[in-house]
């Protein structure tokens, strides 16, 4: 074979100062490890017997039996070349010796060994038996079809089991999302490279857990088959699956979803149980995986209130992907906390029910209900503050802070503000309140949408409110 | 053993590059079955009480318990339960040992106010002078003394005990006996050697730089790229890697992150994730050689309670496409080729030391194979799912090879049992402490350490504890 490595690896060695091990040097040029060790004894030699006042240092690694207080072990070990003779006299029997490492300085521990074999295996870890001396059969990475296939066999067999485990407790929240920290599945992050159509099952334990929860609602709620809407969220850009899980896990909530006319998706109650902790996925980092589930997903039905506030979670800043759906209430009322579970006081709302709430009013125009897909406008319910005003026994005009729902769309952010009361005072006859009277009896037709922050800021434009 | 099989070919890689680097392919044990569906978990409802655990343990047990007795000291001494046996009558009695020790600590004794205790502070072993033993059974207890060693057991053993119950009513022992080793299928005959490798806590995201240049070695030498002719050679004899467990240091369980609230450690990242992260790697690079079982630890992502469940596959992405990555449960049974190998990730034993004044971690071993339970003091003090219609932890069949994780230094022994079984004890100790790993020969059930070093010169002293 030819020489040139010996002028590659001076190159290596010299000029770029590097500390050539023998695997950065099998991966490199492509060559059996075997090979590579030879390739850097020889050029240890040429140069040894070139100039004898050479800089290079080497590193050699020595295996064999050795016995110790009557036992005997195999010993592998990486020496300086100083130390060579000196272990091999230490050895019953020789296995191995071959240089391990060749390069400029002399090394004191370790670690730049150890650093430079994990930065080339780093870049290399599809291939990194592709030169080593062993080859196994049954170790070639499963194809894409067959880790679908062993999806949906697992998938399959979970919810059996999960369904009659939740419903014989009574389901807590945090309890659920606590004992499933793999809630999350590997199809999050193989379905981000291919768009898996089965959803897995982990969630089955939401899943069923929401159905049970779904029993004891309140009457109010329609059992209707409910599909998540897509978020609208696609400016956001494309959501990793992994983030999915964490966003939903942010928002620590369980979803209400409503009927939806087109096929929509059920990852995000899935993922919503899911842990932090594993999450391997190489650094994607956006949000909003539902919108890249949407078509495989498969429908489910899901209908869960919740009552349990956000949790944090890393990317709990980003999370619009959590979906807060509200159940619009047939009557045109807003109630205060009844049918509101979740009191989403606007301050502290933030992200959440920004673009995150899809929402579906039950007597919405049916210009709203083709928006599923569209991320314009979301018919949105709102526990807004507001002020009412009503006489008292005495004839005086009584303003007072409340909490109502409110609906509102998202594209109508301009005439939003209005809904933050100021504090009022019993005696008060401000005729403030009559335009926000105004904004009640809109609340359930196209109101004024609020801002996306959710944040109603009393503001001058209260008085132009859309009539 | 796998060093002279490394040396049976000579020295070649001190010499000029050859056309050709050898390529030996890996043997693959034709039949690795993993065993442990008893120990997956079917459902989670944590309703029940423990007391059902301890009543199932018993009903299982009194049938071998009995007919040991009979075996040992003839049909003609009877087998009561306790609320039939009469003052001096010797008679023989099944139950469940209890060990009541003073220094256990104890949740009722620390929140109670009208004591004022401090907390007590974790000790080595809570074992003392005045520990007394009590057997109990389905209804009643009884307090034993004679001739029973009362540091050597430790609570939830079951065993069966001949004697007399006193006057005081006292039960006194003169002898008594364990189930022993259960039933042993036939060795199968292997005509090659294949080698099993175990090793155990690895302790990745620890913050030692030393441990992890082993760790490379390790994988290395597995994988073939280490080493000359005759060791990659001996390295392709080797069928299966088993990781037993700690394969994250508990530094990745950080105090201050696991008693904070979840609002305040909103924005750090938790600190097993990296160290997962170079688990990964780790596999994938053994998982694309070698087929791995990894068995999850005290401080793994997965749950307290034993069993453990496997961790999931979601952590390990690049890994996770070779089928030949097995993500196993703690404890962890499986099938060598007909070869049962059965063993934890040492949380059992530990608790064990704690608890009795064995030192030895094959003793400890030795004495949960012959109790015939993996987890005796599982739910006492180790932490346990409440089980209701058995008890998985009893020992139904002999494995052939029984090890433990975790434990502070390399040993291994072969025991036998009454019935002729054989035993290969292995306690696989911790790699990040001591570098070391352990190679078994299936056919010959020898049991080989492997030591790990770089750059350290004189570093024998002593530290390896081998008993053959």
């Amino acid at each position: 074979m030819d020489d040139l490595y010996i002028d590659n690896i001076d190159e290596f060695v010299y000029d770029q100062n590097k500390i050539v091990t023998y695997k950065w040097l099998s991966l490199t040029l492509g060559v059996h490890v075997n090979q590579a060790k030879q390739m850097l004894y020889h050029y240890l030699e040429k140069k040894r017997k070139e100039c004898s006042a050479s800089q290079l240092h080497a590193t050699y690694l020595v295996s064999g039996k050795f016995q110790q207080n009557g036992n005997t072990c195999h010993k592998v070990t990486v020496v300086r070349e100083d130390q060579l003779e000196d272990t091999k006299s230490k050895l019953i029997v020789t296995a191995s010796i071959h240089v391990y490492s060749i390069q400029k300085a002399a090394l004191k521990d370790s670690s730049p060994l150890f650093s430079t074999d994990y930065d080339i295996i780093k870049e290399n870890l599809d291939n990194c038996s592709k030169y080593s001396a062993i080859r196994c059969a049954i170790a070639t990475p499963r194809t894409s079809e067959e880790i679908s296939r062993l999806q949906s066999l697992a998938h399959v067999t979970t919810p059996v089991s999960d369904g009659q485990a939740v419903t014989s407790k009574p389901s807590i929240n945090g309890d659920m999302s606590a004992t499933k920290p793999v809630s999350q599945q590997a199809k999050g992050i193989v379905g981000l490279f291919a768009s898996k159509t089965t959803s897995k099952s982990k969630e089955t334990s939401k899943e069923v857990k929401t159905e049970s929860k779904e029993n004891s609602a309140t009457a109010a709620v329609a059992d209707k088959p409910v599909n998540k809407t897509k978020v609208p969220n696609n400016f956001f850009g494309k959501a990793a699956t992994s983030k999915s899980k964490s966003s939903a896990q942010d928002e620590g909530k369980l979803i209400k979803e409503e009927t939806n006319s087109q096929a929509s998706l059920s990852k995000e109650v899935e993922k919503q149980s899911s842990n932090s902790v594993v999450k391997p996925a190489p650094d994607i980092k956006e949000e909003l995986p539902k919108n890249s589930e949407v078509p495989p997903k498969k429908t489910k039905e899901n209908k869960i209130k919740t009552k349990r506030l956000e949790h944090s979670d890393s990317e709990n800043e980003k999370s619009e992907s959590q979906k807060k759906k509200r159940r619009r209430i047939k009557k045109p009322q807003p109630e205060s906390s009844d049918e509101e579970v979740i009191p989403d006081s606007p301050p502290s709302s933030s992200a959440k029910t920004s673009l995150a709430s899809p929402h579906k009013e039950v007597k919405k125009e049916p210009a709203n209900s083709t928006e599923n897909t569209s991320n314009v406008r979301r018919r949105k319910k709102r526990k807004v503050l507001k002020s009412r005003t009503s006489r008292d026994e005495e004839g005086c005009i009584v303003t007072e802070k409340v909490y109502e729902s409110e609906s509102y769309s998202e594209s109508e952010d301009d005439f939003s503000k209005s809904n933050k009361t100021q504090p009022t005072k019993s005696t008060a006859s401000v005729k403030t309140v009559t335009g926000k009277k105004d904004d009640e009896k809109k609340g359930h037709k196209k109101s004024p949408a609020s801002s996306n922050k959710g944040s109603k800021q009393a503001s001058i434009m209260g008085f132009f409110q859309k009539k | 053993m796998f060093s002279d099989i490394s040396s049976l070919r000579g020295l070649t890689l001190l010499s000029m590059p050859a056309t050709e680097g050898p390529v030996f392919t890996r043997e693959i044990s034709s039949s690795f079955v993993n065993q442990s569906d008893r120990y997956k978990s079917s459902d989670r409802t944590f309703n029940r009480q423990y007391a059902h655990i301890y009543a199932t343990r018993l009903i299982q047990m009194r049938p071998i318990l009995t007919e040991r007795a009979q075996q040992k000291w003839g049909h003609s001494v009877p087998v009561r339960r306790l609320c039939d046996i009469q003052m001096g009558e010797q008679c023989c009695i099944v139950g469940t040992i209890f060990k009541y020790m003073e220094l256990q600590p104890s949740i009722l004794r620390e929140i109670s106010e009208e004591h004022n205790l401090l907390p007590q502070p974790p000790r080595a072993k809570y074992i003392g002078q005045s520990d007394e033993l009590i057997l109990e059974d389905e209804l009643q207890r009884i307090k034993l003394e004679g001739a029973i060693d009362v540091q050597k057991f430790f609570t939830g053993s079951v065993i069966v005990v001949f004697g007399s119950e006193k006057n005081d009513g006292k039960f006194m022992v003169e002898d008594y006996c364990t189930a022993d080793l259960p039933p042993q299928r036939n060795r199968p005959d292997l005509c090659k050697d294949s080698f099993v490798l175990m090793v155990s806590g690895l302790g990745l995201g620890g913050g030692d730089a030393d441990s992890l240049m082993g760790l490379q070695l390790l994988v290395d030498m597995v994988t073939g790229q280490l080493g000359d002719e005759g060791e990659q050679n001996g390295a392709a004899k080797i069928s299966h890697v088993v990781l037993a467990g700690n394969l994250l240091s508990h530094n990745t369980q950080g105090k201050e992150s696991l008693g904070k609230a979840k609002y305040l450690t909103k924005k750090t990242q938790a600190g097993s994730v990296e160290a997962v992260r170079m688990l990964d790697e780790i596999l994938v690079q053994l998982a694309a050689s070698v087929p791995v079982s990894v068995m999850p630890g005290q401080f793994d992502p997965t749950n307290y309670t034993l069993p453990q469940q496997p961790l999931h596959r979601c952590m390990f992405p690049l890994s996770s496409v070779y089928p030949t990555l097995h993500l196993v449960s703690n404890p962890f049974q499986a099938d060598f080729d007909g070869l049962r190998l059965l063993g934890t990730s040492g949380q059992n034993m530990s608790d064990i030391y704690k608890y009795s004044n064995m030192k030895d971690y094959l003793d400890i071993l030795e004495s949960t194979l012959r109790l015939s339970h993996l987890a005796p003091t599982a739910p006492d003090t180790l932490g346990c799912y409440p089980f209701y219609n058995k008890d998985p932890f009893i020992l139904e069949e002999c494995p052939y090879i029984y090890f433990c994780g975790n434990a502070p230094t390399f040993q291994s022994k072969l025991i036998t049992g009454a019935d002729g079984q054989e035993v290969l004890l292995v306690a696989v100790p911790e790699f990040c402490k001591t570098q070391t790993a352990c190679l078994i020969n299936l056919r010959t059930l020898e049991c080989e350490p492997i030591r790990f070093s770089a750059f350290s010169t004189e570093d024998e002293e002593g530290e390896m504890d081998i008993s053959h």
